[in-house]
C-alpha cells in the first residue's frame, strides 16, 4: 500500500528525517512509536505533503506521491487523522464531519458515511449540533478519526489517538480503531508514543529516534524486547540504571 | 427629516459594509489586511462607469459585469502578488511587513493607472432612476433603494453560501486552519483566490452603487478604505457580521454628525465613534479575544 524510501526532510535549513525506510502493506496496521521530538510528526507532514520530500520517495499503491498536494493525496486515498487539538472548533460535529467527505461528491454515500461514523461513535451523534470547541477530549479525538473515515479513504494515518487523554478512554479509543480495522479491512498506520496500546494494536511497529527507524520488528515480538523499550522510552527508572551501568 | 437621513446613513453604511466585509474575508482567509481594498473599490467603480456611460449596458448588468471583472482583478493581485510573499513566508500566512509595504505599494499603482486611464476628473454614472419613491413622510430617492435591496441581498447571499453550502464549508474551513483544510482534500490555494474574488467582487458592487450619488474619482479609494477600516474594527476585525454592523454604525453616525452637529467635519465622526468603541471595546463589537475563526 505505502512504501516509503530513503526520505529525508526538514524545517527551513534543519535536517529532521536522516532517511526513513517504512512500508505498510495491505490491510494491515503498523505503528510508528517515538518520544517527542524525534521525527513522528514530520514524518507524517511529508508523507500527507505539508511538507516537500527532499530526498527519497513516497510511493502509495505504486504511485509516486512525494511532492504532490496535499488535496491531491487525500484524493489518491491516503488521509491523515489529525490530533484532537485540530478539529474545526467553531464549526458543528457535523460540518466537521461533512468537512471530511470534502472530496466525494456522491451525496447519498456521504449520508451512509455518516451513518457509519454515528454508529463507531454514538456520542457524536448525540452532540451533532454542538460546535467541536465544546466536546470533551474523548469525543474531539473521535471526531477526528470520524472526520478521516468521512473521506472513505483506503488508508488512515492516525497521529497520536493516545495524546493527552484518560487511560480509560484511551482504551476505549483503541476499542474502536480494532472495530474501524475489523469492519472495514482499512490500512492503518498509527503514530503513538503510547508503546504499549499501539503494539496490540498494530501487527508491525517500527521506533524511530533523532530521524531514523532504529528498530522494527513484528509487534508481539516488540512488545516485550528491552531494545525498544530503551531506544523508545529512555527515560524509565529500568534504562537508566542500566544506562549508568553501562558507563 | 430624522427618517431622511436615518436612510442616507444606513445606505453609506452599507457601501462601507461591502467594503469592509472584503477586507474582514481577506484577513480572515490570508490573515493578511489588504491595504489595496480601497482602490479596488475605485476601480470598480470605473468599470462600472465606463460600463455604463461608454459602452450603454443597463444598470443591473453594468452591477454585475463590474463585479465579474474586478473579481477577476483580485484573482490576478493574489496569485501575481501576494501568493509570491505568502510562498516566502513558507506557507499561507504573513510574511511579516512585505506584505503591508506590499499592500501600499499596490494602491499607490492601481491609483496612478487609474489616473493615467481616466484622468484626475470626476465622473458621476448617469443613470436616471426617475421619481424619488414616496414612502410616507420620506422621499426615498431610488439610488439610495438601489444600495439598500443590492446591499443587503449581496450580504445574505455571502451568509447563506458561507454558512449551508459545501463551498462555503470549505472556505470556513481555509479561513480557520489551513493544513487542516488541505488534509480535507481542499484544494487551498484555489480557495484563497476565490475569497480574493469574492472581495474584490463585493467591493466592486460598493463602487457602482455609489457611482451614480458620488463622483467616480482616482481619490475615492483611499476615503472609503480608512472608513471601511474604522467599521472594520469598530465592528470587530476578522469578524463578517461585525464588518456589516460596523459599516452601518459609522454611516448612521458620519450622516447624523454632519447633519446636526457639523457638515464640514462629516470625516471625523468615524473616528470619534472608533475611539469611543475601542476605549469601550478594545476587541470591536462582535469581535473575540481568541481567533476561533469559522
Amino acid at each position: 500500500m505505502l512504501e516509503i524510501k530513503g526520505v529525508e526532510t526538514g524545517y527551513g535549513k534543519l535536517k529532521i528525517l536522516r532517511g526513513i525506510d517504512m512500508s505498510v502493506p495491505d490491510h494491515s496496521v503498523v505503528a510508528l512509536l517515538g518520544g517527542n521530538g524525534t521525527g513522528k510528526s514530520t514524518l507524517l507532514k511529508a508523507i500527507s505533503g505539508l511538507l516537500p520530500v527532499w530526498k527519497g520517495e513516497i510511493i502509495l499503491d505504486g504511485r509516486p506521491i512525494h511532492n504532490i498536494s496535499p488535496h491531491e493525496i487525500v484524493k489518491a486515498g491516503l488521509v491523515q487523522v489529525t490530533q484532537g487539538k485540530d478539529s474545526y472548533p467553531g464549526m458543528t460535529v457535523e460540518e466537521n464531519l461533512l468537512l471530511g467527505a470534502y472530496t466525494r461528491s456522491d451525496n447519498a454515500a456521504v449520508k451512509s458515511g455518516l451513518e457509519m461514523v454515528y454508529s463507531f461513535f454514538p456520542d457524536l451523534k448525540d452532540r451533532r449540533r454542538q460546535v467541536a470547541g465544546l466536546l470533551s477530549g474523548g469525543q474531539v479525538q473521535m471526531l477526528v478519526i470520524g472526520r478521516g473515515l468521512m473521506a472513505a479513504p483506503k488508508m488512515i494515518m492516525l497521529d497520536e489517538p493516545s495524546a493527552a487523554l484518560a487511560p480509560l478512554v484511551v482504551l476505549d479509543i483503541f476499542k474502536q480503531i480494532n472495530r474501524i480495522r475489523r469492519e472495514t479491512s482499512m490500512t492503518i498506520l498509527v503514530v503513538e508514543q503510547n508503546v504499549r496500546m499501539a503494539l496490540l494494536l498494530a501487527e508491525y511497529g517500527y521506533v524511530i529516534h533523532d530521524g531514523r527507524i532504529h528498530v522494527e520488528g513484528k509487534a508481539d515480538e516488540m512488545i516485550d524486547n528491552d531494545r525498544v523499550r530503551n531506544a523508545y522510552l529512555g527515560g524509565t527508572v529500568a534504562g537508566t540504571t542500566e544506562a549508568l551501568d553501562a558507563a | 427629516m430624522l427618517l431622511d437621513f436615518l436612510v442616507v446613513g444606513l445606505s453609506i453604511g452599507l457601501v462601507y459594509g461591502l467594503v469592509a466585509l472584503g477586507i474582514s474575508l481577506i484577513y480572515s482567509g490570508l490573515d493578511i489586511v489588504h491595504f489595496a481594498h480601497g482602490e479596488v473599490f475605485m476601480f470598480g467603480a470605473f468599470f462600472g462607469l465606463v460600463l455604463f456611460n461608454d459602452i450603454g449596458f443597463s444598470y443591473p448588468v453594468t452591477l454585475f459585469t463590474a463585479m465579474i471583472l474586478t473579481g477577476i482583478m483580485g484573482v490576478v493581485i493574489e496569485r501575481v502578488f501576494y501568493r509570491r510573499l505568502t510562498k516566502q513566508g513558507g506557507g499561507y500566512t504573513v510574511a511579516g511587513m512585505g506584505m503591508i509595504i506590499c499592500g501600499f505599494g499596490m494602491a499607490i499603482i492601481l491609483q496612478n493607472i487609474a489616473y493615467l486611464i481616466w484622468g484626475a476628473e470626476g465622473h458621476a454614472i448617469n443613470v436616471s432612476f426617475g421619481m424619488p419613491l414616496q414612502l410616507g413622510e420620506i422621499a426615498l430617492p431610488r439610488s439610495y433603494l438601489w444600495i439598500l435591496v443590492v446591499s443587503v441581498g449581496l450580504m445574505a447571499v455571502l451568509h447563506l453560501g458561507l454558512k449551508h453550502t459545501k463551498l462555503g464549508r470549505a472556505i470556513r474551513a481555509v479561513a480557520a486552519n489551513k493544513d487542516i483544510a488541505y488534509l480535507m482534500g481542499i484544494n487551498v490555494p484555489l480557495m484563497i483566490s476565490l475569497i480574493f474574488c469574492v472581495a474584490c467582487g463585493l467591493a466592486a458592487a460598493g463602487g457602482v452603487l455609489i457611482g451614480p450619488i458620488n463622483y467616480v474619482q482616482v481619490e475615492m479609494g483611499y476615503l472609503i478604505l480608512i472608513k471601511a477600516f474604522a467599521a472594520a474594527v469598530v465592528g470587530g476585525f476578522g469578524s463578517l457580521p461585525g464588518a456589516v454592523l460596523g459599516g452601518l454604525l459609522v454611516g448612521v453616525f458620519e450622516t447624523m454628525g454632519a447633519a446636526y452637529i457639523s457638515g464640514s467635519h462629516k470625516d471625523i465622526y468615524a473616528f470619534l465613534l472608533l475611539i469611543f468603541v475601542l476605549m469601550v471595546r478594545p476587541t470591536g463589537l462582535m469581535g473575540t479575544l481568541a481567533k476561533v475563526k469559522a
